[in-house]
C-alpha cells in the first residue's frame, strides 16, 4: 500500500524522468533523452546488497535517534530541545535515505518485475509455437493416415473380371500394350470401360422405359375401350327384351333364373338344373321356378355367433321377465321340432301341362336338417270341375301322387338316418306332417340326386346329377299319365253316380249293342269296410288290398238280380288294373267260392283286363271293365239254365246269341264276347 | 297261400297281373309219372307244371319243394284233361291232345313229342277235350269232349280209328270197364252210355235224370263225373252221386251228398268223391259218409291216386280245383300240405 501510494506519488512529485503520467508523457519524451535524473539508471549501478546494508543501517540509527530522544525527552531538559531537534534532523535524513532505499528497492522489484514479465512472455510465445506446431504436426499426420486409408469409389464397382475386359473392351479403350504393365492405367482403362458400358446400358434403359411408358399407354386406351362396351351391351340387352318375348326366348328371365338358382341347397339345385335342362330338350310344357326369398337363403350362411348372441340375449331378456313367460318344456320340445323340421326359405315349383290344359303344379321344398326332398301337388285344370262324391281323393294333394312308383307312398321319411334325429325331439313318424311340409316320396329324392341306400347307410348323403337325370324322364312321364288318368277318373265317376257307364265311341266294339243291366250305384267305401266284407276275403289274403288304394262299391242290377262289385283302385292306375270282386243275389247268395261262373266273370274283368284298356293311354279300362260287367250279368242271367221243376217262364229269356251254353268241366257259360260277329264264346 | 299277407307288399304291374291270375287259376288235370315221382299238373291257361312229390314230401322239403319244378305253356287252351303212359304224358285241351315225354319233361323249352286232333264236324268252335282215356289192351287212347264224340286213337300210328257218336250234348267224363272191354261216358245230357269197343256200338244208356231217387232237377241234369268197378258204377253231378249196379241199369245207393260232385274214384272199398265245396268226401259202398276232409280250395274239379308201385313213399291222394294249390293227403284223414303253382 504504501508502495503504491509512493508510487502514485513519485510521478506527481519527481516526475521529469522516468515514467510520467500519461498526459504528460509525449511532451516530456523529447527531453528525456538529454536532461534528466534517471533512477532507473541508478539502480542499475548500485549493488542491492550494499542497499541493504544501508536499510539495515539506517534503521539502526533511526532507532537509535529515536531512543535518544527518547531519552531526552524523558529526562527533560532545557538543551534537551535543541538536541531532539539535531536528532529530529538525522532522523529526517534517515527518513529520506529509507524513503530512497524504499523507492529504489521498488524501482528494482519494478525492473525484476518486468524483466521476468518479458522473459515469461518470450517463454510463451514459444510455448505457443510449440503447440501450434505440434498441432500442425498432428493435423498433418491425421491428414496422413486419412490419405492413406482413402478408398476410391472405383474400388466399389464390379468391375468385369480381367480377362472379359480385355475380351470385350475394344482396343481404344483397352490399350492392352500400356495396361499390361501399369496397374494404374489398367485400372484406369476398366473404369473406362465400365463407364462406356453403363452409358450404353442406360441408354437402352431409357428406351426401353419409354417404350413401356408407350405400351401402358396402349393398354389404357383398350381397357377404356372394353369398359365402355359393358354398357353399351346391358343397352343391346335392354332393348333385345321385346324381341326375346317375341320370339318366345326368354333369357334374360332365364339369366335372373340362374341367379337365384346360386342361392339353392345342392338338391334343390340339382332338381332346378336337370328339370331345366329335361323342360328345354325333351318337354315343352314343363316350366321350372323358383319361389322363396332370396335374402333369407343368404341369411342363412350368416355366421352363427350373431344368431347365437342375439339368442342368448332374448333368452337372458325372458328370464329377466316373470317366470310364468319362460317356456315349458313341451313348448321347447315342440321349438326344437319346429327347428328340425325347418324348409330352406327357397322351393322348386314344376309346373306340368298336360293336352288338355290341365296343370299339374309341383312344389319341391327342402328340409334341411332332415336332408330330404317333399313335394307338394295341386291339380288345376282348365274349367272349374264339379267333383262328384266319390271323386273326392282322386285329386286331393294329400293322395294324387301316392304310389307314383309301387310302394312309394310318401308317409315315412326315406332318410335312414331321420330316425336317429326324430327320437330326439320326439316325433314318432313324419306322416304326422305330411300335410303341412309335403311328401317326401323316394322320386323326389332321386330327382333331387339324393340316394339312401339301405343296406349301407352312407354319412352323408350329396345331390347327385347322374342320379337325378336317369330318373327324370320317367318320372314325368309317370307324373302325367297319373294327372291324366286321375281326370279322366274323375270325369268318369261324375257319369257313373248318374248311372251311366260312359263307354267311348272307339271302345264300343268291345261290347254287344244291347247291354239290359244297369248300373245304379257308384260310392266310395273306406278300406276298413272293404277288409270287411265276406266276399273279398281272397284279395285281402294276396295283400293286393292296401291301404294305400282307393275302395269304391258299384251295383249293377237287372230284374230281381243285384250284382255287388268292390272295386280295388290302385294309385297306378290305369298300369295296374282295378280288381273286383263279384257277389251275386239272385235265387241264393253266389261269390266265387260257391259258384264257378261268378269266379269266371270276376276273371274276365280282372285277369283279361289287357283287352279292356281301350286306346293308349287307356284311361278307359275302369268303365269298360264296368260295362262289361254289365255284359256277363247278361250273359250269366241269360244263359241259365231253366229248372224244369219250377213253375213259369225263365226270368230273363235268352236274347245273346251263344254258341254252347256250357263248356268244360267246370260248365262255363259263354262269356267272351266276338267281335264283328256279335256272338258268345268260351275262352 | 299259405300265410296270410295282409300287409300291403309294393307291387308294381307284373306282380299285380300275377297275383291275380294265381288268384283266378283253376287245375283241372292231374297225372302222376310212371315213376311215382312227379306230379303233372294243368290249368285253365293251358300252363303244365310238374311237380316233385318225393321232394315234397321227404323230411328236408322246404318252401322251393312246394313250388313246381318246371312250368310250360302246352296248350292255348285250358288243359282239361291228363293221362299218362307209361313213357307219356298226354295232355288234352282246345281241340288236340299233345304227347310229353316224362324223360324230357323237366328239362327247360321241354317241346311235344307229337299232337293230334280228332276229326271233327263243326268248324265254328274248337270243342274241348273233356276226357282221356287209355285202353291198354288196345293201347289206343279215347278222346271225348265238345263234339259229342269219343273218339279213339291208336298210340302207335296216331290215326283215329272210329268215332262213337250217340251223345246229345257234350261229353264229361270217361270210365273203362275192364273186364269186356267197355267204355262208359258221361255227358252234359244227362245220360251214361256204353259203349262197346269191337263193335263200336253204344250198347247200354242209363238216363239218371230220369230217376227219381237221384235226380236234382235244379241242379241241371248233367253227368260230371265217372268211376266204374266192372260191375258197379258210380256217377254223379246235376243229379245225386249215385252208386249203379250196371247189369240191372239201377241205383243202389244214393249218396247223400248236395253239392254237385266233379270227381269220383273207387278206392279199396271206398269212394272218394270231391266237387262243389272244400272237402274231399269218404263214403262207404253202403252209402254212408266216412269222412269229410276239407282242401284248400273252395272246389274241386280232380282227384289223383298215385298208386305207382315203383314209389311207395309217394302214395299219396292228390286234390285239384278252383286255386293254384294241389292238396296233398298222405293220410286219407287229414291234409297234409298244398302243393302250389
Amino acid at each position: 500500500m504504501s508502495s503504491e501510494s509512493s508510487k502514485k506519488r513519485k510521478p506527481k512529485v519527481i516526475r521529469s524522468d522516468g515514467a510520467p503520467s500519461e498526459g504528460k508523457r509525449n511532451r516530456s519524451e523529447t527531453e528525456q533523452e538529454g536532461k534528466y535524473y534517471s533512477e532507473e539508471a541508478e539502480v542499475d549501478l548500485r549493488d542491492p546488497g550494499r542497499d541493504y546494508e544501508l536499510y539495515k543501517y539506517t534503521c539502526q540509527e533511526l532507532q537509535r535517534l529515536m531512543a535518544e530522544i527518547q531519552d531526552l525527552k524523558s529526562r527533560g531538559g532545557k538543551d534537551a530541545a535543541v538536541e531532539i531537534e539535531e536528532r529530529r534532523i538525522r532522523s529526517c535524513v534517515h527518513f529520506m535515505t529509507l524513503k530512497k532505499l524504499n523507492r529504489l528497492a521498488h524501482i528494482r522489484l519494478k525492473k525484476g518485475r518486468d524483466q521476468t514479465h518479458e522473459a515469461k512472455q518470450k517463454v510463451d510465445a514459444y510455448h505457443l509455437q510449440l503447440q501450434n506446431l505440434l498441432y500442425e504436426v498432428m493435423h498433418l499426420q491425421k491428414e496422413i493416415t486419412k490419405c492413406l486409408e482413402f478408398k476410391s469409389k472405383h474400388e466399389e464397382i464390379d468391375l468385369v473380371s480381367l480377362e472379359e475386359f480385355y475380351k470385350e473392351a475394344p482396343p481404344d479403350i483397352s490399350k492392352a500394350e500400356v495396361t499390361m504393365g501399369d496397374p494404374h492405367q489398367q485400372t484406369l482403362a476398366r473404369l473406362d470401360w465400365e463407364l462406356e458400358q453403363r452409358k450404353r446400358l442406360a441408354e437402352k434403359y431409357r428406351e426401353s422405359l419409354s417404350n413401356k411408358e408407350k405400351i401402358l399407354k396402349e393398354i389404357e386406351v383398350k381397357k377404356e375401350y372394353l369398359s365402355s362396351l359393358q354398357p353399351r351391351l346391358n343397352s343391346i340387352m335392354q332393348a333385345s327384351l321385346p324381341v326375346q318375348e317375341y320370339l318366345f326366348m326368354p333369357f334374360d328371365q332365364a339369366h335372373k333364373q340362374y341367379e337365384t338358382a346360386r342361392h339353392l341347397p345342392p338338391p334343390l339345385y340339382v332338381l332346378f338344373v336337370q328339370a331345366t335342362a329335361y323342360g328345354q330338350a325333351c318337354d315343352k310344357t314343363l316350366s321350372v321356378a323358383i319361389e322363396g326369398s332370396v335374402d333369407e337363403a343368404k341369411a342363412l350362411f350368416k355366421p352363427p355367433e350373431d344368431s347365437q348372441d342375439d339368442e342368448s340375449d332374448s333368452d337372458a331378456e325372458e328370464e329377466q321377465t316373470t317366470k310364468r313367460r319362460r317356456p315349458t318344456l313341451g313348448v321347447q320340445l315342440d321349438d326344437k321340432r319346429k327347428e328340425m323340421l325347418k324348409r330352406h326359405p327357397l322351393s322348386v315349383m314344376l309346373d306340368l301341362k298336360c293336352k288338355d290344359d290341365s296343370v299339374l303344379h309341383l312344389t319341391f321344398y327342402y328340409l334341411m336338417n332332415l336332408n330330404i326332398m317333399t313335394v307338394k301337388a295341386k291339380v288345376t285344370t282348365a274349367t272349374e270341375l264339379i267333383t262328384p262324391i266319390s271323386a273326392g281323393d282322386l285329386l286331393s294333394p294329400d293322395s294324387v301322387l301316392s304310389c307314383l312308383y309301387p310302394g312309394d307312398h310318401g308317409k315315412k321319411t326315406p332318410n335312414p338316418a331321420n330316425q336317429y334325429q326324430f327320437d330326439k325331439v320326439g316325433i314318432l313318424t313324419l306322416r304326422d306332417y305330411v300335410l303341412d311340409l309335403g311328401h317326401p316320396y323316394l322320386w323326389v329324392q332321386k330327382l333331387g340326386g339324393l340316394h339312401f341306400p339301405k343296406e349301407q347307410p352312407q354319412h352323408t348323403v350329396i345331390a347327385d346329377h347322374s342320379l337325378s337325370a336317369s330318373h327324370m324322364e320317367t318320372t314325368m312321364k309317370l307324373l302325367k299319365t297319373r294327372v291324366q288318368s286321375r281326370l279322366a277318373l274323375h270325369k268318369q265317376f261324375a257319369s257313373l253316380e248318374h248311372g251311366i257307364v260312359p263307354v267311348t265311341s272307339d271302345c264300343q266294339y268291345l261290347f254287344p249293342a244291347k247291354v239290359v243291366s244297369r248300373l245304379v250305384k257308384w260310392v266310395t267305401i273306406a278300406h276298413e269296410d272293404y277288409m270287411e266284407l265276406h266276399f273279398t276275403k281272397d284279395i285281402v289274403e294276396t295283400g293286393l288290398a292296401g291301404d294305400t288304394n282307393l275302395y269304391y262299391m258299384a251295383l249293377v242290377e237287372r230284374g230281381t238280380a243285384k250284382l255287388q262289385a268292390a272295386v280295388v283302385l290302385n294309385p297306378g292306375y290305369s298300369s295296374i288294373p282295378p280288381i273286383f270282386q263279384l257277389c251275386l243275389n239272385w235265387k241264393g247268395e253266389k261269390t266265387n267260392n260257391n259258384d264257378d261262373n261268378i269266379r269266371a266273370m270276376e276273371s274276365e274283368v280282372n285277369v283279361c283286363y289287357k283287352e279292356l284298356c281301350g286306346p293308349r293311354p287307356s284311361h278307359q279300362l275302369l268303365t269298360n271293365q264296368l260295362q262289361r260287367l254289365c255284359v256277363l250279368l247278361d250273359v250269366y242271367l241269360e244263359t241259365e239254365s231253366h229248372d224244369d221243376s219250377v213253375e213259369g217262364p225263365k226270368e230273363f229269356p235268352q236274347e245273346k246269341m251263344c254258341l254252347r251254353l256250357f263248356r268244360g268241366p267246370s260248365r262255363m257259360k259263354p262269356f267272351k264276347y266276338n267281335h264283328p260277329q256279335g256272338f258268345f264264346s268260351h275262352r | 297261400m299259405e300265410r296270410a299277407v295282409l300287409h300291403a307288399v309294393p307291387l308294381g304291374q307284373m306282380e299285380v297281373f300275377q297275383a291275380l291270375q294265381r288268384l283266378h287259376m283253376t287245375i283241372f288235370s292231374q297225372s302222376v309219372s310212371p315213376c311215382g315221382k312227379f306230379l303233372a299238373a294243368g290249368n285253365n291257361y293251358g300252363q303244365i307244371a310238374i311237380f316233385s312229390l318225393s321232394a315234397a314230401l321227404s323230411s328236408e322239403a322246404k318252401e322251393e319243394s312246394k313250388k313246381p319244378m318246371v312250368t310250360f305253356q302246352a296248350h292255348d287252351g285250358p288243359v282239361y284233361s291228363m293221362v299218362s303212359t307209361d313213357r307219356h304224358l298226354l295232355s288234352a285241351g282246345d281241340g288236340e291232345v299233345k304227347a310229353w315225354l316224362w324223360a324230357e319233361i323237366l328239362k327247360k323249352g321241354c317241346k311235344e313229342l307229337w299232337r293230334r286232333q280228332p276229326p271233327y264236324r263243326t268248324s265254328l268252335e274248337v270243342p274241348e277235350i273233356n276226357a282221356l282215356l287209355l285202353v291198354p289192351k288196345e293201347n289206343s287212347l279215347i278222346l271225348a269232349g265238345g263234339d259229342c264224340q269219343l273218339h279213339s286213337m291208336d298210340l302207335e300210328t296216331g290215326t283215329f280209328m272210329r268215332a262213337l257218336r250217340g251223345h246229345t250234348d257234350y261229353i264229361h267224363c270217361l270210365a273203362l270197364r275192364e273186364r269186356s272191354p267197355e267204355v262208359l261216358s258221361g255227358g252234359e245230357d244227362g245220360a251214361v252210355r256204353l259203349w262197346d269197343l269191337r263193335t263200336a256200338k253204344e250198347v247200354q244208356t242209363i238216363e239218371v235224370y230220369k230217376h227219381e231217387e237221384c235226380s236234382r232237377p235244379h241242379n241241371g241234369r248233367w253227368i260230371g263225373c265217372l268211376a266204374t268197378d266192372s260191375d258197379w258204377m258210380v256217377c254223379g253231378g246235376g243229379p245225386a252221386l249215385t252208386l249203379w249196379h250196371l247189369r240191372s241199369s239201377t241205383p243202389t245207393t244214393v249218396f247223400p251228398m248236395r253239392a254237385p260232385q266233379k270227381h269220383v274214384t273207387f278206392y279199396q272199398d271206398l269212394i272218394l268223391s270231391a266237387g262243389q265245396g272244400r272237402c274231399v268226401n269218404q263214403w262207404q259202398l253202403s252209402g254212408e259218409l266216412k269222412a269229410q276232409v276239407p282242401g284248400s280250395s273252395p272246389g274241386l274239379l280232380s282227384l289223383s291216386l298215385n298208386q305207382q308201385p315203383a314209389a311207395p313213399e309217394c302214395k299219396v291222394l292228390t286234390a285239384a280245383g278252383n286255386s293254384c294249390r294241389v292238396d296233398v293227403f298222405t293220410n286219407l284223414g287229414y291234409r297234409a300240405f298244398s302243393l302250389s303253382f
